[in-house]
């Protein structure tokens, strides 16, 4: 769907990118990281210093009015709706642009408005709405009209926890309709959720750039484990465990998730006596991404 | 390409605007109050003659009428483009799969059909009951009137248009705008009728841009222009808007072009 060959520009350096067809990629990086110019590049708002930028298998700046109707770009802080117009004028006016049917828009702007909770303002200036009543309009004016590709700036600005999960949503059943997606922001807590991969931005480079799993093991592949054996305590020598502690009934250990998983340990245990809870912890990947960027050379 | 976008944009200005009642009536009043002064100093100025070089009071306050008139219909968003760029949404634009001078256009014509109905007609009225209008020349002087009132709005939407195209570069325009509309209102003959111009000047004039926005029309509604000069006057509106906007269209390409290169 997207695809960067070498591309520079402004502050990002040789970025090569693939985005495949209905894959969500969520792009995280400090502010100044080039996440925007990024989004903007992919959506043909701008033109590569050098290197090459496919979109939709085309060049996005050369061909930007041949897929319009295709490609969806929302940009925080500037509107798709106009300010004067009340909020469903607003989406007539998208109706009438894109050319969608009457009955049909009608259905999708109710299941959009109910789900993102607009349907109440609907006659109310966008002007007098709130940040947060704004940005879930404007989401919902992105998604409307049913892109191919949606390309989102920073989607979680003024959301509230319920939005935010109403967004992840409506992404993942997009998804199953075979809609693209690449949105970034600055939520580490809710990009890993919403997105399928990651791309990690530091200082213009891509260091980082694959699915939330592979980004989990490769740099926190440690996992804890605790358990609650009932009856005679298990004898754990034999598994390659980073290091384990007993505490009466209760076992609680740590092992690395690419040399043993949970179900070989779990197997090992339960040949040798009786569990009745257990519980995996995997790390945060929040705390993993902002140790990530803390600390780049730790890694590279 | 479908009209139907357009149309839309078109029926949006024209609601948006009647919402604001006490901004229409203000409309109105400070049309006919802008009128009846320069009414005033001329009906003064011509104290107790019937006629200056063959001008009479009547043809002047005719003037007035339909060149305020018509300047009253004829107001395009001059900032349509820069505020666009100053809250960034022209970005936005350029990702609608319309045609953003299109749309500008669109705009235009629904504020100038509302300006038509609730800010031309009802200064007029209160005109014809008041002071009195001249009858037009003939109705086919009407039909050339209007002709040419339609290809005067093109002058002056290609001159909004191009001056707007600046702002890709200059962002602040507002000094360019008031400069240009101070031009239009001077030398297009609504403060100052070209009669009473120097001889000299009015000949340069005749051929300005300007000039055919509302002086072309109101001659034409006088009847003081045979049907060849009509011709050539519409000729060189005509050459006008095709000049201008060809000029402007320069200006929004390589806008375009910048925005993409430097980042909006």
């Amino acid at each position: 769907m997207i695809n960067f060959e070498n591309v520079s520009c402004r502050v990002l350096k040789s970025i090569s990118l693939n985005i495949p067809k209905g894959e969500t990629v969520g792009l995280i990086g400090k502010s100044g990281a080039g996440k925007t110019t990024l989004i903007k590049l992919a959506g043909g708002l701008l033109a590569p210093e050098s290197g090459r930028i496919f979109t939709l298998g085309k060049d996005p700046v050369e061909n930007r009015n041949l897929y319009r109707e295709k490609i969806s770009v929302f940009i925080a802080g500037t509107p798709l709706l106009c300010r004067d117009d009340t909020v469903s004028q607003g989406f007539e006016i998208i109706r009438s642009v894109y050319g969608i049917s009457k009955s049909d828009f009608a259905k999708r702007y109710e299941a959009l408005s109910a789900r993102l909770s607009f349907s109440k303002y609907g006659s109310e200036p966008v002007k007098n709405l709130s940040l947060g009543e704004r940005m879930r309009a404007e989401i919902g004016a992105a998604l409307i009209y049913e892109p191919e590709l949606l390309i989102l700036d920073e989607p979680n600005i003024g959301l509230d926890e319920n939005a935010k999960f109403v967004l992840g949503q409506l992404l993942s059943e997009r998804r199953g309709a075979g809609m693209t997606t690449l949105l970034s922001s600055h939520d580490m807590a809710s990009v890993p959720k919403i997105c399928s991969r990651i791309a990690l931005l530091d200082k213009g480079e891509l260091v980082f750039y694959g699915s939330t799993e592979s980004l989990r093991s490769r740099y926190t592949p440690t996992n804890t484990m605790s358990l609650k054996i009932e009856g005679r305590l298990p004898d754990l020598e034999d598994l390659p465990l980073e290091k384990y502690s007993i505490n009466g009934s209760a076992i609680s250990l740590s092992y690395n998730s690419n040399h043993v998983t949970a179900a070989e340990i779990l197997r090992t245990v339960l040949r040798q006596t009786a569990v009745s809870k257990v519980s995996i912890k995997k790390p945060d990947l929040e705390d993993l991404i902002s140790k990530l960027r803390g600390s780049k050379n730790e890694f590279y | 390409m479908s009209l139907r976008p357009y149309l839309a944009y078109a029926k949006k200005i024209f609601l948006n605007r009647s919402a604001y009642r006490f901004d229409n009536v203000m409309g109105i009043i400070s049309t006919c109050l802008q009128f009846f002064i320069f009414w005033e100093i001329y009906k003064a100025l011509y104290g107790t003659s019937t006629d200056i070089d063959g001008i009479t009071m009547p043809m002047v306050t005719t003037n007035f009428i339909l060149s305020m008139g018509l300047g009253a219909i004829f107001s395009p968003d001059d900032y349509f483009l820069p505020s666009k760029i100053w809250d960034g949404s022209i970005a936005t634009e350029f990702l609608r799969p319309i045609s953003f001078k299109g749309r500008m256009i669109a705009e235009n014509v629904g504020n100038a059909l509302f300006n038509l109905l609730f800010r031309f007609l009802p200064c007029l009225i209160i005109a014809l009951f008041t002071v009195g209008v001249n009858a037009p020349a003939s109705p086919a002087m009407l039909a050339l009137f209007v002709l040419s009132a339609v290809l005067g709005f093109g002058v002056l939407w290609t001159i909004s248009f191009a001056v707007q195209m600046t702002a890709f570069w200059l962002i602040n325009i507002w000094s360019l705008i008031t400069i240009k509309n101070v031009l239009i209102n001077v030398l297009s003959g609504s403060m100052i009728p070209l009669w009473f111009m120097p001889r000299e000047l009015t000949a340069i004039l005749n051929f300005m841009p300007f000039s055919s926005v509302y002086f072309t029309p109101v001659q034409i509604y006088l009847g003081q222009l045979s049907f060849e000069e009509i011709m050539l006057k519409c000729g060189i509106q005509l050459a006008w808007i095709i000049v201008i906007y060809l000029l402007g269209d320069i200006l929004w390409r390589k806008g375009q072009k910048k925005l993409i290169v430097q980042g909006g």
